[in-house]
């Protein structure tokens, strides 16, 4: 055969590419990068901010800035107090959710780098999908108080905790309506209920409903549900536990088959601030406003369009050029945003921050497994320059599990300030001898580590990489660095026989600090306590904190946990994050607190303005 | 003549099926090599526990062995349970539910995908088809259009300026990648001038003509590239090879006008191999989309196999991937039929 010739090894090539992707591919539609604690229960939390690593833009990003930074530190003792399941008590709103906004009109643009996956709120798990879910699902018998952070009654208009407090009665608010003018009553919910806990139902967070022991309506407006024991967290479990989906709709149609289920992707009765228009996967999403939203009415915004956009420089320039009203700031552009003429980036502290860590692997056979050489490690490391360094004072510095920004932190703990000497004296007491700039082992040989992170593309990460690599260079230590693409970096993190030393890591932390438990329990070892920390105190620790409800009982407890963990030098603690958003100066109305900018979005407003 | 091509015809059906078979064997196995699987995105999720997903991985069958989930994916999972003790290998959702039993490739079912929730993986990929046809389409016109005129001149005027300009240009423009230009473009373009949109279809509540057509010239511009510069090549290469050939020099000797030389006798050979290939070529082009798919936020099946692969989305990944073989396999069969159906000197034998 003469002349040009089709490649008859085609399929090699397309064989290759597939699986050069399959193990290459960096995750922009990924799930979050990101080890997260997410905050207490709810797909839906519409409130809460999640700043995600390098602040992924997500349709919850829309939460987000103004030039003042708002440092939320919580009024302790009452924040606290109100967070209590309460025994014998009963909390009535006198909330108006009637009068109705008055600035309405308008659209607003936004941009995301990565879009839903269902309207199904029991199916998903990614940050997208829960906010397209939050636009047209309201959840919540309680929610969050933007400023002490205390369970306020939402949908909800009075709940009760019995004596003993097993019992919890909610007695909703009357006149809350579907999108189609049915009532919103204590059976959608309670039906909603029937329909997640059946195992068939793919719901991937069943372990969470296991507390409850029944979930009632016992009439149209009171549900009432009864927990096994008493467990403190459980008021504020369910507070965002069910998001009731309209059982005159659903109650037709099969749960999770999409084929015959329209609802599932294209839900056409709705219960939130604005209804679906419109989806056109990977490319755009519209909302209009939902006038029978209960809470006041329909938002002031009347139309809200979400853009999908795979690049977060494209997504930047779009906000930049007006096309948008908000877009993605990752950390080495926010000097220029706040120079932005049609910008305003607003600032805060979150109450859920983002924390980094190194994590340590604490299993017999690793250096890391001796106490001086993890505490070594910490005070090689000078986390407060690294911190300055990385994140540009864009974060604090940590010394254990809880934040700053938490209601039971506890300073006294010890920090392992930057000090060299002390960090081969530690060595030393380990059986390490420093000759010659090199930390040499009993058997004479030279102390290597391994540090290895993903996903490869992070560049914070990648920075931080090499800090450390560079810090433990000067006193003798040396360290291998490997970048791995994120399911791969998983896969190595959560083996059961791991090759390394110390991995690069980071946790969403939570307002309710019991969450945490689950990442240093014996149980969670390789999957979510990866460095696999066993103490017994500390797991004793938590589980009275989680059992008795009295706050100076839990503080007390949650501080000695910080201060044995703190000692104990499981990980290296970095640093949390502040948060940010952008969002055109054309946007009036946004007010950021410690849950970031979104809990009030029914409110802003349009102000017709600059768009250059 | 007939009946040999007819057998020709059927005997390379059969040899590309058997491939296609073979493909998904092999890009079977290398999926499931790849770490993580389709729950891994609750992988470090620290609401969910261990039973979580033990029961997740029963009720979608991912529990099972390779080979018996690469059977359920061939041949469906319904048959099973007329096995004696088969039940057990079919998913819990079936179990649950025959409804939801896969009933695989072979009777043309690409079952449900595991990141979009249980959508069927053909809608997927059928919603994403006209768009990537579109931006294939589009380059395949702009590098035909641009590369067989500069390949002919450059052909025509070898070794002179304009051939050596051309060569270096290709070159150049060769060794730099082209989803690079494009993200540059865009940002030139789009971010800085706002002369073209800074991608995406069509602008939200538009989508007319002219506003599809703004969002479509740079991407089909840019991946258009490469396309270009190898049909420019190629072209100069045949033009050349035939320029060589006895009947050229007999058309000049006989005192024939050197356009006529040319249009008559040097083109219409050289074009040959383009004019039928270029079904298989657009097949090609096809295959050649991810990047620009993802440099410009254009819907098609380029970006959802990004999804399906970073979300460890088997059947997503299966069903493009055999669409994928399926259309370059038909793209090169096409090609060798088409070829021989011109070129007599071609035989029907393999």
């Amino acid at each position: 055969m003469k002349g040009y010739r089709y490649p008859t090894h085609w399929l090699v090539v397309v064989l290759a590419v597939f699986a050069l992707l399959a193990t290459q591919c960096a995750p922009p539609a990924a799930p979050t990068p990101e080890a997260q604690v997410t905050p207490t229960a709810a797909p839906t939390e519409t409130g809460a901010p999640v700043a995600q690593q390098e602040l992924t833009p997500t349709l919850a990003a829309t939460l987000e800035v103004s030039q003042q930074v708002i440092t939320q530190v919580v009024e302790e003792s009452e924040a606290a107090k109100a967070r209590e399941p309460k025994k014998g008590i009963t909390v009535v709103s006198d909330e108006d959710v009637t009068t109705p906004r008055t600035k309405r009109g308008g659209e607003y643009k936004d941009v995301a780098t990565s879009d839903a996956v269902s309207f199904h709120p029991y199916l998903t798990t990614d940050t997208a999908s829960s906010s397209y879910q939050g636009m047209v699902y309201t959840s919540g018998l309680l929610r969050l108080d933007e400023n002490t952070l205390q369970y306020i009654p939402n949908m909800a208009e009075k709940y009760s905790v019995s004596e003993d407090g097993l019992t919890f009665t909610f007695h909703l608010r009357k006149g809350m309506l579907w999108s189609d003018g049915q009532p919103i009553t204590a059976h959608d919910f309670e039906w909603t209920y029937q329909q997640v806990i059946n195992p068939a139902n793919e719901f991937p967070y069943l372990s969470q409903l296991e507390f409850i022991k029944s979930y009632k309506a016992l009439d149209d407006y009171t549900l009432e549900i009864k927990i096994e024991k008493v467990y403190c967290p459980s008021l504020g479990q369910m507070a965002g536990l069910i998001t009731p989906l309209p059982k005159h709709v659903w109650e037709k149609l099969p749960w999770n088959d999409p084929d015959k289920n329209p609802e599932m992707n294209k839900p056409s009765v709705v219960s939130g601030p604005y209804k679906l228009v419109e989806w056109k996967r990977d490319q755009y999403a519209i909302f209009e406003a939902n006038e029978n939203y209960w809470y006041r009415g329909a938002p002031n915004i009347s139309r809200y369009v979400i853009e999908i956009v795979p690049d977060q420089d494209v997504a930047y320039q779009k906000m930049k050029t007006g096309e948008s009203d908000t877009g993605p700031i990752t950390p080495d552009k926010l000097k220029e945003a706040r120079q932005l003429p049609n910008i305003t980036v607003y600032e805060w502290w979150p109450a859920a921050a983002l924390w980094s860590y190194i994590g340590l692997n604490m299993r017999p056979g690793f250096p890391t497994h001796d106490l001086h050489v993890r505490r070594g490690l910490s005070y090689a490391i000078d986390k407060d320059l690294l911190t300055e360094q990385v994140m540009q004072g864009q974060a604090k510095r940590m010394c254990s599990v809880y934040p700053e920004t938490s209601w039971v932190y506890n300073p006294d703990v010890p920090c392992y300030d930057y000090d060299p000497e002390k960090a081969i004296a530690e060595f030393k007491q380990a059986g390490y001898t420093f000759q010659d700039g090199k930390m040499v082992d009993p058997n004479g040989k030279q102390l290597r580590l391994k540090l290895f992170f993903g996903p490869h593309t992070s560049k914070t990460r990648e920075l931080i990489a090499v800090t450390v690599q560079d810090y433990l260079r000067r006193i003798g230590v040396e360290t291998d660095i490997q970048a791995l693409e994120w399911s791969t970096f998983l896969e190595a993190l959560h083996s059961k026989e791991p090759d390394w030393d110390m991995y690069i890591g980071a946790w969403q932390a939570t307002i309710e600090p019991h969450i945490m438990y689950t990442i240093w329990a014996e149980e969670n070892i390789p999957q979510l306590n990866s460095v696999a920390y066993i103490n017994k105190e500390v797991e004793k620790l938590f589980e009275e904190a989680g059992s008795n409800c009295d706050v100076e009982f839990r503080k007390e407890r949650y501080q000695k946990i910080q201060r044995i963990i703190a000692e104990d030098a499981p990980y290296v603690f970095l640093f949390y994050n502040k948060a940010w958003s952008g969002q055109n100066k054309r946007i009036k109305g946004i007010i950021p607190t410690a849950l970031g900018i979104g809990w009030n979005m029914e409110d802003w407003y349009i102000e017709e303005a600059p768009t250059p | 003549m007939r009946q040999g091509l007819t057998r020709y015809i059927i005997r390379r059906g059969l040899q590309s099926l058997f491939l296609v078979w073979i493909a998904t064997l092999i890009g079977f196995t290398i999926y499931q090599l790849a770490p993580g699987g389709p729950l891994q995105f609750l992988d470090d999720d620290p609401k969910r526990t261990a039973a979580d997903f033990e029961r997740l991985s029963a009720l979608y069958g991912l529990n099972r062995p390779i080979l018996i989930q690469y059977l359920a994916w061939l041949t469906g999972e319904d048959w099973f349970a007329m096995l004696p003790g088969g039940a057990v290998w079919q998913s819990g959702q079936c179990r649950a539910n025959p409804e939801r039993c896969g009933r695989g490739i072979l009777r043309l079912d690409f079952g449900r995908s595991f990141y979009f929730k249980g959508s069927n993986v053909i809608d997927l990929i059928a919603e994403r088809i006209p768009a990537t046809f579109l931006l294939g389409f589009s380059s395949l016109v702009i590098s035909v259009v641009v590369g067989i005129p500069s390949g002919i001149y450059a052909a025509l005027n070898r070794g002179k300026l304009p051939d050596h300009i051309i060569r270096v240009t290709t070159v150049l423009v060769n060794t730099v990648p082209e989803w690079w230009i494009g993200l540059l473009l865009l940002i030139i373009l789009g971010g800085y001038l706002r002369l073209v949109p800074l991608g995406g279809m069509e602008t939200i509540g538009d989508g007319s003509l002219p506003d599809r057509l703004h969002h479509l010239a740079l991407p089909a511009v840019v991946s258009a590239i490469s396309g270009w510069i190898s049909i420019s090549r190629i072209m100069r290469f045949e033009m050349l090879e035939v320029l060589n050939q006895d009947y050229v020099r007999t058309a000049r000797a006989k005192g024939l006008p050197e356009h006529l030389v040319i249009w008559r006798h040097v083109l219409r050979n050289a074009i040959l191999p383009f004019v039928t290939g270029l079904s298989g070529i657009f097949l090609l082009f096809l295959s050649g989309s991810i990047l620009f798919e993802l440099v410009f936020s254009w819907p098609g099946m380029g970006r959802l196999a990004v999804i399906a692969i970073n979300s460890r989305d088997y059947p997503v990944m299966m069903g493009l991937f055999v669409i994928s073989s399926f259309l370059g396999i038909m793209g090169v069969l096409m090609v060798d039929i088409l070829y021989s159906l011109v070129d007599p000197r071609v035989k029907y034998e393999l």
